[in-house]
């Protein structure tokens, strides 16, 4: 048990308190007319009346009240609560579109007010705190995010929401969305693994020859400094006129815009944390483990292999989630030179000023980071030696 | 003063670049042979530079200023219960590539400087808050303690002891933040705001390479400049702590 479970919890209650003036100030959604017209907005009460305000208003109370009365497993009902509230949110929204949607338009819409994700954005922290008030294992936290998945999904799949400007947009493009998320994929991915096997091939070259480092790493931060767009641009010129020039790579699709300059900005910029990373854990395996592997009778091979690689991997992939994360949110800018991805989306609604195509592109962008992160950092994690 | 020697040239050049870049005509010529449109006119590449560096300077002091209060903070007695919080927040929030908080930024506050300036500061101050509990909580307790029994009070022990002895760390959060927020604010062009971003945005619309060279390099050199101004600030800070530390 957690030594602070009997004292009062006092950051809950003043999340709850900015969730509270936010979701009351703010709109909590709007009705357009059609995708680009702004649109009214409407505050809780009017969006949702007494059965929504109400309900909103009693849980962040409940929650403040659980968080300071000294109640037994008072934690355990926070975060079920806090779940509970999450995963149900989205029918805020379908009891709102019930209400204020007008049935004689075929083009009238429902958009995501500012209210609303404040309103989601309070909740979720509220529950970050409670899991680390309860020092939640990685299990618990992991089906936490799941379960609030789960229920978004339900809830965007029902009749009730299909108004939602967001849905719309995504049931006009889902073929151009799955497309999106495979090219999006590969080529952050691709630039991932390709950079891991040059770095490893780098830190090793540093490994045996300590001269090379300074260099190496100075050619490698020396391109991470430099601006995304700026080396996306930079590219153009040269693989247009390689392109130009040796018809064969026309043929293979790589010209000045397109996948192929994304792709060598990718790997040039995720060279860093992955080089850096693979150095670092391969010259901090203790001395010692390594001369006890010798003593072992290992040879230098069995000794890298058997004994180094597995002590550095944490570190490794530690480099591998940064880099990662990197690749995936690069990506998204790449989509202005034409390499596709859910950066299209965003710019083009960008564009078009149609918000809900920005989100349609920006979100899953989020949400792939967020997931190479849980994923990658349950891996090291049980990589760790222990 | 050979410290601050390589940013100054690197700024001399990117001011010499930024004033020659449209006598260079014959030059992009050679890159976007078929048009007459060779140089970006729409706006002068200094005001672009300035537009940009404004943009870079206000989202770095704003995002200091909040991440740094904010570390103080949940580092004193009075906000320890915040402090587990705000550093997963630190933590999670840079897992949210920099785009999509721009892109997210439009929705809530329409086209222009402002939402941009809103995703820079909100982006680039978890870098700085994340290296301000790193250094404050990086501080070996016995010093604090020494210095409380030489009868500091708790706010003379944060201004000349925690803050000078964080400085450093602090400071490469700053970097880090800065370093970021010249990428994004090129990706500003894309939402209204006026950086040196428009020539690329413009020469990629209209097929232009010659604009997006010209737009490409001054980013490249702003980025390149301010880090090296960066490097050499952190050893002179390094510098004057450590010949202080050695006078007393």
């Amino acid at each position: 048990m957690p030594s602070s479970t009997g004292l009062p919890n006092r950051v809950i209650p003043v999340l709850a308190l900015a969730a509270f003036v936010l979701v009351w100030l703010l709109n909590l959604g709007v009705v357009q007319p059609n995708r680009i017209v702004a649109g009214t907005g409407y505050g809780l009460f009017d969006a949702t009346g007494w059965f929504g305000a109400g309900t909103v208003s009693s849980l962040l109370l409940v929650v403040v009240v659980l968080a300071t009365k000294p109640i037994r497993n008072r934690f355990w009902v926070l975060s079920f609560l806090l779940t509970a509230a999450l995963m149900s949110l989205p029918l805020l929204l379908e009891v709102f579109a019930l209400r204020k949607l007008p049935a004689d338009s075929a083009y009238a819409r429902i958009g995501i007010g500012a209210g609303f994700w404040c309103l989601a954005f309070f909740l979720a922290l509220m529950l970050l705190e409670t899991l680390s008030q309860l020092k939640a294992s990685r299990r618990v936290q992991l089906s936490v995010v799941l379960l609030v998945a789960a229920g978004w999904w339900l809830c965007a799949a029902r009749e009730g929401l299909s108004s939602l400007s967001l849905i719309r947009e995504y049931a006009n493009r889902a073929d151009q969305f799955s497309q999106a998320l495979t090219v999006h994929l590969s080529l952050s991915l691709g630039a991932v693994a390709i950079s891991a096997v040059l770095a490893f091939g780098l830190a090793l070259a540093m490994v045996r020859r300590e001269r090379l480092r300074r260099p190496l790493l100075g050619l490698v931060s020396f391109m991470q400094t430099i601006p995304s767009l700026a080396l996306f641009g930079l590219l153009i010129a040269p693989l247009g006129a390689l392109s130009a020039a040796f018809p064969a790579l026309q043929a293979l699709g790589i010209r000045g815009i397109g996948w192929a300059p994304a792709l060598l900005a990718l790997i040039a910029y995720s060279l860093l944390p992955m080089v850096r990373n693979t150095y670092v854990a391969l010259m901090e395996v203790p001395e010692a483990v390594v001369d006890a592997g010798r003593g072992m009778g290992m040879s230098e091979r069995q000794v890298f292999l058997q004994v180094k690689l597995p002590v550095a991997l944490p570190v490794i992939i530690e480099g591998v989630r940064i880099t990662t994360i990197q690749a995936i949110g690069l990506t998204a800018v790449a989509a202005l030179i034409g390499a596709g991805g859910f950066g299209t989306f965003i710019f083009q609604g960008l564009g078009q000023a149609a918000m809900d195509l920005v989100l349609l592109g920006a979100l899953p962008t989020v949400c792939l980071a967020l997931a190479a992160d849980a994923i990658l950092s349950a891996l090291k994690f049980q990589e760790t030696p222990r | 003063m050979r410290l601050w020697l390589t940013p100054v040239i690197w700024i001399a050049s990117l001011c010499a670049l930024t004033a020659l870049l449209p006598a260079m005509a014959p030059l992009f010529s050679w890159v976007e042979g078929g048009t007459d449109n060779l140089i970006y006119t729409r706006d002068s590449f200094y005001t672009l530079l300035q537009s940009h560096i404004w943009l870079v300077l206000a989202s770095a002091t704003m995002g200091t200023l909040v991440a740094v209060s904010a570390g103080i903070f949940v580092t004193r007695p009075a906000g320890r219960d915040f402090m587990p919080l705000v550093s997963q927040i630190a933590s999670i929030g840079q897992t949210v590539p920099p785009v999509a908080v721009l892109a997210l930024a439009v929705p809530a506050m329409g086209f222009g400087e402002k939402p941009t300036l809103f995703a820079l500061v909100l982006y680039g101050l978890l870098p700085i808050l994340r290296n301000t509990l790193a250094g404050l909580g990086g501080i070996n307790p016995a010093v604090l303690d020494s210095a409380k029994g030489m009868g500091m009070s708790s706010v003379q022990v944060l201004f000349k002891v925690e803050l000078p002895l964080a400085g450093r760390v602090i400071l490469a959060g700053i970097r880090t933040s800065v370093t970021i927020n010249i990428a994004t604010a090129a990706i500003g062009s894309t939402i209204g705001a006026r950086t040196l971003g428009d020539p690329v945005i413009a020469g990629l619309v209209n097929g232009n390479t010659a604009y997006v060279l010209q737009g490409a390099i001054l980013i490249g050199f702003l980025a390149l400049a301010t880090d090296s101004l960066f490097e050499a600030l952190e050893r002179a800070w390094a510098r004057v702590f450590s010949a202080r530390a050695h006078k007393a």
